[in-house]
């Protein structure tokens, strides 16, 4: 690799921080899902990077694996958060909290 | 070799055949429900059968383990699924649910958990955790006449994707680390590595995700959320099998790497001693039933951690049998409460229980042997397996949390007993008509309290059957 592996793997940690902060802080549900997409994406990148240093292909079947389950994560998050909207017009997680002890 | 790869995917392959015609059933014969229930009933029989006429082999097929670790949890899950089965189909029935949705996701939702249990790489894993997850959100989400099956399912989504991606960052982690993706080799590298720059957050990362599905102590506040919002014979699948198929996994990883690092077991125990003290004490203070039993379930995971902890023969016997039992009334319990509940809302306040014990006499007993077997008491397996868990710990050195456990467990007492006097001694048969139990649900309750009093009466059966795997694998 021209790049070394520890400097993509920086971005990598990076990008995940970017998105579990995205996921964690903001409160639309559209914008967690955004942040777990960055989050699988920056896992997508450490697998390919690792899978060129150690000179294997299954950290990219891996990664393929990623995005296929990224996009059936969406999918079902999607018609969830749909539904509910439909259901309640509710569309951030602050309306939801009639579940408590 | 071709023959063994064909019989070792038997099971997922039905499972999988079955999901896909129950969606067809849907499409092309909207409405049938009996048919739809037939073809998944079906599917799982076979499933069970397949997997019960196959032989455990030590290693893998392909990226499947065929040990006896991984059998004894395929065949445990299978069992488990066919409850939940059984007793959705009433529930279903009554609140018109769409079957061709429920059934097939609940298929899915088995096979994800029979890949979660058997799998000898990380790929297979975390494809299957994602199966099993997804399928989840659906099936908690699927009462369309309730809000709050609706926030529970975006709870449970929003947390478990978070969740999913922690691990997998993890994984990535785990694999720059150590090079290799199968299973068993990646983690015993990963203990023995001097070098912690990588190792130990992808070991945390993954303790997070996999802390989550089972819900060790801080990453358990979902669970009272989702388990209360979802409709209850969901609640005992995701109680049981979506928790049992990662602790089959966690069998199998911890018998992978006997000698774990001491900071990492320092952790472990500081987990395992809070789950149990935090779910037993907070279930006390709980108003609402399945709420109570969410925080019940919750102390059962830092049971078999630390059973898991101790390791050994001791150790892993006493967690393969206390799973079974685990498995059992959980699903009793949940089951029970789904067959009692009135249609527009599934029982939770304590007052609802009032003098159901004379009114559904039979779901009543279920839930009432649970309870008991679910607090430790003889004549139950809850006794016997309890009792194996915690000198599994003492004897492996952990007094301290054989302590814990043994005195939360001794807590938790009280809180089962609230439900049970309320279901039979207050101001008593005024209310109401008897209800007949439907025939599905019958077999199921029938079935799961003959079994918890057997393991507790005469546990040489179950016992013997966990030895086997124990000495095979």
């Amino acid at each position: 690799m021209i790049v070394p592996f520890g400097h993509v793997l920086a971005l990598g940690v990076l990008l995940f921080l970017t998105g579990a902060c995205g996921a964690m802080v903001r409160r639309e549900l559209i914008m967690v899902l955004i942040g777990v997409e960055v989050m699988l994406n920056a896992a997508v990148l450490v697998f390919v990077a690792a899978a060129l240093h150690w000179g294997q292909v299954d950290g990219q079947i891996f990664a393929l694996f990623i995005i296929a389950v990224a996009a059936a994560e969406v999918a079902v998050g999607l018609a969830l958060v749909l539904a509910a909207r439909n259901r309640t017009g509710a569309a951030s997680r602050d309306q939801f909290s009639s579940l408590r002890g | 070799m071709m023959h063994d790869v064909w019989l070792a995917i038997l099971p997922h392959l039905l499972l999988a055949g079955g999901a896909v015609s129950v969606y067809l059933c849907g499409a092309f014969r909207p409405g049938n429900q009996g048919l739809v229930f037939a073809l998944s009933l079906a599917s799982l029989v076979l499933a069970i059968a397949a997997a019960a006429v196959t032989p455990a082999m030590a290693g893998a097929v392909g990226l499947l383990d065929t040990g006896a670790f991984s059998r004894f949890y395929l065949l445990l899950l299978l069992a488990v699924c066919l409850g939940a089965l059984l007793l959705l189909q009433r529930y279903a029935h009554l609140r018109r649910l769409s079957g061709e949705v429920l059934y097939g996701t609940l298929l899915l939702a088995a096979l994800g958990m029979i890949g979660i249990a058997g799998a000898s790489h990380w790929l297979v894993f975390f494809v299957s955790l994602e199966l099993l997850s997804l399928s989840l959100y659906i099936l908690i989400a699927i009462r369309r006449d309730q809000p709050l099956a609706y926030e529970a399912g975006i709870k449970y989504f929003v947390m478990g994707a978070v969740a999913s991606s922690f691990l997998v960052f993890g994984l990535g982690l785990l694999y720059a680390a150590t090079g290799t993706l199968a299973i068993a080799p990646s983690l015993a590298a990963l203990a023995a590595k001097e070098d912690m720059v990588l190792s130990l957050p992808a070991f945390l990362l993954i303790l997070a995700g996999l802390g989550f599905k089972i819900s060790l102590v801080p990453f358990h506040l979902w669970t009272p959320d989702v388990y209360e919002g979802a409709p209850a014979p969901v609640t005992a699948l995701l109680a049981t099998g979506s928790k049992l198929a990662v602790i089959g996994a966690l069998v199998r990883f911890f018998y992978a790497v006997p000698a774990m690092p001491q900071s990492l077991l320092a952790v472990l125990w500081l987990l395992a001693a809070a789950t149990m003290l935090i779910g037993n004490l907070t279930a006390l203070v709980q108003e609402k039933v399945k709420r109570m039993l969410a925080y019940s379930s919750i102390a059962h995971m830092g049971y078999m951690l630390m059973a898991l902890l101790a390791g050994g023969r001791q150790g892993f016997t006493a967690v393969l049998f206390y799973s079974a039992v685990y498995g059992l009334m959980d699903l009793g319990a949940f089951g029970s409460l789904g067959l009692m509940s009135p249609k527009l809302r599934d029982l939770n306040d304590l007052q609802d229980f009032q003098a159901l014990g004379y009114r559904r006499p039979w779901s009543a007993a279920l839930l009432t042997l649970s309870l008991i077997t679910l607090a430790g008491l003889p004549p139950t397996g809850g006794f016997f397996g309890k009792f194996l868990l915690f000198t599994a710990a003492f004897k492996a050195g952990f007094p301290w949390l054989a302590g814990i456990g043994l005195l939360s467990a001794l807590v938790s007492i009280f809180y089962y007993q609230k439900v049970v006097v309320s279901m039979y001694l207050r101001d008593g048969r005024k209310t109401g008509r008897r209800v007949a139990v439907d025939w599905a649900g019958g077999v199921a309750c029938s079935v799961i309290f003959v079994l918890l009093l057997w393991f507790g009466i005469m546990p040489a059966y179950l016992l013997s059957v966990v030895e086997r795997a124990l000495s095979l694998n």
